[in-house]
């Protein structure tokens, strides 16, 4: 009997040691195909960036020696780097200051009734943010067309000459701020509004008691409060600005005299019209420490504060 | 008695305000729409006449059939890689774990445009360019995907498994009965986030397809823009514009609660 039990058992843990390998093989199996997609698609791609960026590299992209910092050098001496990097500095700047401020003015207004608000409002509101880039930046390119466009057409009324918006650097590159904004303004509303949400009812019964003016209440409560969420859009705007490249495919192919050229659009041109695919490495190198720097920060402070993923 | 008018005035001025930022956004979308259905041979009339001749000059049917195989080819993909890792990322203990996982956090955190041109050349290789499997590829796996849906099994309390083991159900009926419930309403609101992402994505499907046969709408559009705008077609440009723009608009009317909460229940990178 019991030298049954005991085959049995033996018998019992044979099977179980089997199943638990069966089931380790399947996990691992499973994660294979999607971990490989990563691996070839993210993780090979990254590392030969960063080894093709010390690279010489001919114009069909094959290694033909060591190239030391070369790469980085010669991207680095060339003007036309200084004017992407301008360009790009202040059309980040000023579109995600002028985005993320018209979103907190946005959020403050709409505040807890945003989704009661009526439908139309709604629909103008968000529209541009539900829209590809591409079909908005098309919107603009008719909007600020010479003599057709609207905006001449409005100038013509007050009896102002036409202009050509996109054919000067200062104003082609403020026409993509402005699209920029208009596009993404509303989106940032949305996460701040979330932010709001999250402040208690009673939090705001006392400070609507004690502080009818708001201010003081908004600045020690509420931004606080908002802080994460504000850290978080404003990390997104930025990321969004750098990598803006649809419009000035669309509205100016970088031009005029490299006046609207930002930094992806450079890129692009570095490897897919110039083939110069050591350069075209070594900005990807760059682009890749910044932005993954910074969407790096905006997950962590995710993770840690707003939304509790973990 | 003067408090509550005070809050009176105070809110319709809020209201003025917004009203006046909401038709300032909406204004540019209703002028295009306006200029297509409205002008051009016969002055101040309905027409289709532009709308029809932008859908005859490039062709809009196969660029909206790639952009639905594509779009939908991704979202079919991504929840379901993003749903069995998720479950055995939430539910199993096993060796390099982290290691997987930062794997899965990884393709977040870099930007495809940082590896644009590797994508490219490892795509030339495997001769997927100009495909719709090529465009598709690099995105087939979500790390957002995979980070809700493990946020989605874990929230399930473990009794609920113990009483559905209890009942005899194996693994698999586990993981169908009790687990995939929950995760549906992570997966309509990632739905919301890749759809619109892919269907508005465009560096990239630009720069892989290169013929009609694999091109997106949105990629369609830009190449038509370029040509109107060299040739100055003006009508050309607001009208393939309205092809691109009415169909978000329509659906955005049906759900726009739905929509827009989904966008601000997770995020969009």
């Amino acid at each position: 009997m019991s030298e049954l039990s005991a085959r049995y058992e033996a018998k019992a843990a044979s099977t179980r040691t089997r199943h638990t390998i069966l089931v380790h093989v399947l996990r691992y199996g499973l994660l294979a195909l999607p971990a490989a997609v990563i691996g070839t698609f993210v993780l090979w791609p990254l590392l030969m960036t960063i080894v093709h960026s010390f690279d010489q590299l001919d114009g069909l992209g094959h290694v033909t020696g060591f190239a030391g910092v070369a790469n980085y050098q010669a991207l680095t001496a060339s003007p036309v780097f200084g004017q992407v990097m301008q360009n790009t500095l202040v059309f980040s700047v000023l579109s995600v200051v002028l985005s993320i401020g018209i979103a907190f003015v946005l959020a403050m207004l709409l505040n807890a009734r945003a989704l009661s608000a009526s439908r139309i409002l709604l629909v103008s509101l968000f529209s541009p943010t539900i829209m590809p880039m591409i079909a908005a930046a098309n919107i603009w390119l008719y909007f600020l067309a010479p003599q057709f466009g609207v905006v001449d057409e409005m100038l013509g009324w007050l009896g102002l000459g036409q202009f050509n918006w996109l054919g000067h650097p200062g104003t082609a590159l403020g026409s993509m701020i402005v699209l920029f904004v208009w596009k993404y303004a509303p989106y940032f509303t949305l996460f701040l509004l979330a932010g709001l949400q999250a402040i208690p009812p009673e939090v705001r019964e006392a400070l609507r008691t004690e502080d009818p003016v708001g201010w003081q209440s908004f600045r020690r409560v509420i931004l606080p409060i908002l802080s994460p969420v504000i850290a978080f859009v404003t990390t997104m705007a930025v990321l969004y600005s750098v990598e803006t490249v649809d419009p000035v495919y669309a509205m100016t192919q970088g031009g005029p005299n490299n006046g609207t050229n930002l930094v992806m659009y450079y890129l692009y041109q570095l490897g897919f019209n110039y083939f110069s695919w050591g350069q075209a490495a070594a900005l990807s190198v760059l682009l890749l420490v910044s932005l993954s720097t910074l969407s790096g920060f905006a997950l962590i402070v995710l993770e840690r504060r707003t939304f509790h993923w973990q | 008695m003067a408090m509550i008018d005070w809050n009176r005035g105070k809110r319709a001025i809020k209201w003025s305000i917004l009203t006046i930022i909401a038709v300032l956004w909406g204004f540019p979308t209703v002028w295009v729409l306006y200029e297509t259905f409205f002008t051009g041979a016969a002055k101040w009339g309905f027409t289709f006449d532009n709308l029809v001749q932008a859908w005859n000059a490039a062709p809009f049917g196969e660029y909206y059939r790639n952009t639905l195989v594509i779009v939908l080819g991704l979202l079919a993909s991504q929840l379901v890689f993003g749903v069995i890792v998720g479950f055995i990322l939430a539910r199993y203990e096993f060796p390099l774990k982290s290691w997987v996982t930062g794997i899965f956090i990884l393709q977040i955190v870099v930007p495809i445009y940082a590896v644009l041109i590797q994508d490219y050349q490892i795509l030339d290789s495997l001769h997927l360019l100009n495909t719709l499997v090529g465009v598709m590829l690099p995105y087939a796996v979500s790390g957002i995907a995979v980070l809700s849906f493990r946020h989605a099994f874990r929230s399930v309390p473990r009794e609920l498994e113990e009483a559905a083991r209890l009942d005899g159900y194996g693994m698999f009926g586990i993981f169908r009965r009790v687990y995939l419930p929950q995760a549906v309403p992570a997966s309509l609101a990632f739905a919301v986030i890749s759809v619109t992402y892919h269907w508005t994505d465009f560096l990239w499907p630009m720069i892989v397809t290169n013929t009609n046969q694999a091109r997106p709408v949105v990629v369609g559009l830009a190449m038509m823009a370029q040509a109107s705008e060299s040739g100055m077609q003006w009508n050309l440009l607001a009208a393939g514009t309205a092809i691109v723009v009415i169909p978000v608009l329509v659906v955005f009317m049906a759900a726009t609660r739905k929509i827009l909460s989904a966008f601000s229940a997770t995020f969009n990178w």
